[in-house]
């Protein structure tokens, strides 16, 4: 037992940056300043991790030690992971209190009711943020430390941040603690995946910068300033100004939630002159449409300034924080008027139906 | 023959031929008379003597009369033409003057509006409007709830305060047609923005933005209340203050003494009003055994963070326990 703890313990200091590794020591303090001191940092990460490796056995580490640290690791680095997004519903009005004790409790119970073979640690931060970290075994085998899953979770919020890593066959299980916990009815799995788990947050919390509408405080209007050389003429200024001006209206003026990729997936009708009947079965056409960026809202941001793309940009891009996804599905609409090229593409989302006019002839 | 002239005359008449014969010829006869005694008239000569010489003489007055008068009506007519040149002189003057004067009256009352102060000009009158206006946006955004209208509908800013401090500010974006729809909020995610609005936004607008404000305005109290009491009584307290999203739970730890001995209390505040930023419940619990002991103080102290803000509930409660020893 204590040589799979201590190896797990090495393994995840090698995962951390050299430079790092003392810092991150330290916020887990298990190990003393005494301890730590031991330590030459200068050493290739492999023997530093088999310094730590053998103080953790000295000092008797646990499961539990164990476990704060991967919890640690993740927390500091959390785009190593994918994270998706899970919207909890419940119909009752009266007021929660949120109790972390009884919330730990209630979710421990719920998930070894099933399964007893886990290891369930949590860690609360100062934003509210509730870190829980879950080692899955079977009913058959001890929980393998390195198969885990973690769930963040705000408190009195709708929304859990899961990322599940490979065992997805728990996640009915995790997703079911998490209603009884928090005293939810129901939950199910938003469109919303990236690996940046604060820009997820920040998109359902709405703590991205939108562009509201004041008197007070005055909103000045930032005018393009650049080098002024007086020599220098711009001629296509108005249409610069123009389309700074839509794109603050899109996206706001601060900086974009990270998200990697926007998925279309689209199921319409190819649509041409109808004297040249391209396709003999008339089915819809089956198209995958990704687009990938290291920071896609930056880049869509960027588009129209750069004279890649007319402005405004179609809503079906620019509504992504907004409407909190970036997986579409785009289906036929039944138009009313056969004839009529103008193709209304209807979105499809359990909740609700949108309509956004795409292409026009 | 006469002789007494004649011997006069005779005498003069050779003087008399010589010099009448410059003279006017005009009788033909001339008498020689003594030079001295000859009247010179303008230059003429006359004879002396005789009628016509005499009336010569008259005659040569009265052409140089006549001349006399014509020169002087000459130049009386000169004199009325320049008089009445110099009148007209005068009256050109006069209204030339005249304006002159209504021109320096004029300049005078302009600079009289430039410099008198009841009288601003129409810049600083804008400027002063402009500077009136954003006061007036200040003041409403200042009152809590403001708003602006736009396109599809209004925008309203709940700007929240705590006793004096102002802190976050949250907007509702709203949509009017067809129905009241809520476009986009920065409400955070715990407050119960949609019971509200299932509850009041379609009905009354009012009420829906009071009822939302209040719910903020709590939370963010609640949210200043825990703030301050982590900041400034940390060392007071064991352990972290344990709190969730709403802020409507806070348990701490801390310690009491009495007779010399220290006991640790537990405190459970519970905020059942979304809309109050005093709890509904404070409850105190001690280790077992020393309640009995502890009771009247654990009474006081609930009813204590029952009524006042929390920092200064616990900041009066550490006081009292300071001075009661």
């Amino acid at each position: 037992m204590d040589e799979v703890i201590v190896e797990y313990i090495r393994r995840t200091v090698l995962k951390i940056p050299r430079d790092e590794i003392m810092a991150v020591l330290q916020k887990w303090g298990f190990l003393s300043e005494a301890q730590l001191q031991t330590i030459n940092f200068r050493q290739t990460k492999e023997s530093i991790s088999h310094s730590v490796a053998q103080l953790c056995e000295e000092s008797s580490a646990n499961i539990k030690q164990a476990a704060l640290l991967d919890i640690i690791y993740n927390h500091i680095y959390p785009n190593k992971r994918a994270w998706s997004v899970y919207r909890m519903n419940k119909t009752g009005e009266e007021t929660d209190f949120f109790d972390f004790r009884d919330f730990k409790k209630k979710f421990r119970r719920q998930i070894q009711s099933a399964l007893i073979n886990v290891t369930i640690n949590f860690r609360e931060y100062e934003d509210n943020a509730i870190w829980i970290r879950i080692a899955w075994g079977t009913p058959y085998t001890k929980p393998n430390q390195y198969k885990t899953s973690y769930v963040v979770y705000h408190s009195q919020t709708p929304y859990v941040f899961i990322s599940a890593s490979t065992l997805r066959s728990n996640l009915p299980l995790l997703c079911q603690a998490m209603v009884v916990a928090s005293n939810y009815h129901d939950i199910r799995e938003m469109e919303l995946r990236s690996h940046c788990l604060n820009s997820l947050k920040d998109i359902v919390f709405k703590r991205y910068s939108q562009n509201f509408q004041t008197n007070y405080p005055l909103q000045e209007r930032n005018v393009l300033t650049e080098n002024v050389d007086l020599r220098i003429n711009d001629e296509n200024s108005s249409e610069k100004e123009r389309i700074h001006r839509l794109n603050q209206e899109c996206f706001g003026d601060g900086p974009q939630p990270k998200l990697d990729f926007a998925q279309y997936k689209l199921e319409t009708m190819f649509k041409s002159d109808p004297k040249w009947d391209v396709l003999e079965k008339k089915e819809p056409f089956r198209c995958l449409v990704k687009f990938s960026s290291p920071h896609l809202l930056e880049s869509l941001k960027s588009l129209a300034p750069a004279g890649l793309a007319d402005a405004p940009l179609s809503p079906l891009l620019t509504c992504i924080p907004q409407k909190a996804r970036n997986y579409f599905k785009i289906r036929e609409k039944k138009s009313l008027h056969p004839g009529n090229f103008v193709a209304l593409f209807q979105l499809q989302d359990s909740s609700e139906t949108q309509h956004m006019p795409i292409l026009s002839t | 023959m006469e002789e007494g002239h004649n011997s006069d005359g005779k005498e003069n008449a050779l003087c008399g031929r010589s010099l009448t014969a410059a003279s006017r010829d005009g009788g033909g006869r001339m008498s020689a008379v003594p030079l001295a005694q000859r009247k010179v008239e303008g230059g003429k000569v006359y004879s002396g003597d005789g009628v016509l010489g005499y009336l010569e003489m008259l005659e040569a007055q009265a052409h140089e009369l006549g001349l006399k008068q014509e020169e002087k009506e000459q130049q009386e007519k000169k004199l009325d033409r320049l008089k009445a040149r110099v009148q007209e002189l005068r009256a050109r003057r006069d209204e030339l003057q005249a304006k002159v004067e209504l021109q320096e009256k004029r300049l005078l009352d302009k600079e009289a509006l430039v410099t008198d102060p009841a009288r601003p000009s129409a810049q600083t009158v804008l400027e002063w409007k402009v500077k009136s206006i954003k006061g007036m946006l200040q003041v409403f955004y200042l009152t809590g709830i403001s708003g602006k209208l736009t396109k599809q509908g209004v925008c309203f800013c709940i700007s929240t305060a705590y006793e004096g401090t102002y802190l976050d500010s949250y907007y509702v974006d709203l949509l009017i047609n067809p129905e009241v729809k809520i476009q986009r909020h920065s409400v955070p995610v715990f407050i119960p923005l949609e019971q509200i609005a299932k509850k009041y936004l379609q009905s009354d607008i009012r009420r829906f933005m009071s009822v939302l404000s209040d719910h903020l305005n709590a939370y963010v109290g609640r949210r200043h209340q825990a703030d301050q009491l982590e900041e400034h009584f940390s060392d007071r307290i064991e352990g972290t203050l344990q709190r969730n999203s709403l802020c409507n739970l806070l348990v701490f730890n801390y310690t009491v003494s009495s007779d010399s001995k220290t006991f640790p209390f537990n405190v459970r505040l519970l905020y059942g009003n979304l809309c109050c930023s005093l709890p509904t419940e404070a409850i105190l619990s001690c280790t077992p055994g020393t309640l009995p002991l502890l009771a009247k103080m654990a009474a006081a102290h609930s009813n204590t963070f029952r009524q006042m803000a929390l920092h200064k509930a616990f900041d009066s409660i550490i006081n009292a326990k300071e001075s009661q020893d």
